[in-house]
């Protein structure tokens, strides 16, 4: 058990499984608000014809 | 509200990397090496508070599971959906983290003994909760599939985490009765701390994973009601 290699592998799995699922979380949630947004933005211009 | 919600989800995010940081100085620089295994031991300050975030995820699908089915709330099902999505994350890190260290530890990455089997079980329950919502005829159908799931999932952690005393076997025990050589200090307190700090991971993660559930739950209905509108 001279070599740490794997001691390596085994961190780099968990902070890169957790970093990766975090960024792509943030980035659905990001891409999912700006539709939201969009949608939102047009139904209040549909119910306020009116307004500019 | 979304602006608070926001908010919280920053406030816990800066919580979770200062704590994070003290955790690694104290797994690294403070932790004494333990005699007999060495710096491959240090990996137990990893898998084991990523096999406890495991349990708690299922005690939260549970919740949700058992809220959802008592009543039909989406609140429920966006803490069920939450809590199984990171709990086979962190169901997936204790697969992978456990080998890391049996293969120097015990001489083979795998075994198939009570502990490891039963977590295996539960890996592929909390997958098929996610397929079952993936391939489901309606998100209604797949929620209830899932909650029925969840709660399935939940009967399997007990046995997980008696499978060493009910059927003996290799693994460590870390705690509970069956345990015989008690922490050094340095090595309780990285251990809590990285506890701590996965409690936080995991509450970050699933405030983020609701937030999209909700966020998708509401843009289904407003899609929805502009389809129909034309």
């Amino acid at each position: 058990m001279k070599s740490y290699d794997f001691l390596f592998w085994g961190y780099l799995v968990v902070w890169a499984g957790l970093a990766v699922y975090f960024v792509a979380l943030m980035r659905r949630v990001a891409n999912v608000t700006r539709r939201l947004d969009t949608l939102e933005a047009r139904a209040k211009a549909k119910t306020s014809p009116g307004t500019t | 509200m979304r602006r608070h919600y926001d908010l919280f989800i920053s406030i816990l995010f800066a919580v979770t990397v200062v704590a994070m940081s003290i955790a690694l100085y104290l797994i690294f620089l403070n932790a004494p090496e333990e005699k007999v295994m060495g710096a491959v031991q240090k990996i137990f300050y990893f898998h084991v508070p990523i096999a406890a975030v495991t349990f708690l995820s299922v005690f939260f699908l549970l919740a949700g599971a058992m809220g959802y089915l008592w009543t039909r709330r989406a609140g429920w099902d966006y803490l069920s959906i939450a809590s199984a999505e990171v709990g086979l994350l962190f169901c997936t890190l204790v697969l992978i983290t456990g080998p890391i260290w049996a293969k120097p530890a015990w001489g083979v990455w795998w075994t198939w003994e009570a502990k490891l089997t039963t977590t295996l079980i539960l890996w592929l329950l909390l997958a098929g909760i996610l397929l079952s919502r993936a391939y489901a005829s309606s998100p209604e159908q797949g929620a209830r599939v899932a909650s029925v799931l969840g709660v399935v999932a939940a009967l399997d952690v007990p046995i997980v985490y008696k499978a060493v005393d009910w059927w003996r076997g290799q693994h460590p025990i870390v705690f509970g009765a069956g345990k015989t050589n008690p922490l050094a200090p340095g090595m309780l307190s990285a251990l809590l701390t990285s506890m701590l700090v996965f409690a936080l991971l995991y509450a970050l993660l699933v405030a983020v994973r609701m937030r999209l559930a909700a966020a998708e739950d509401r843009l289904g209905a407003l899609e929805d009601a502009a389809w129909r509108s034309q």
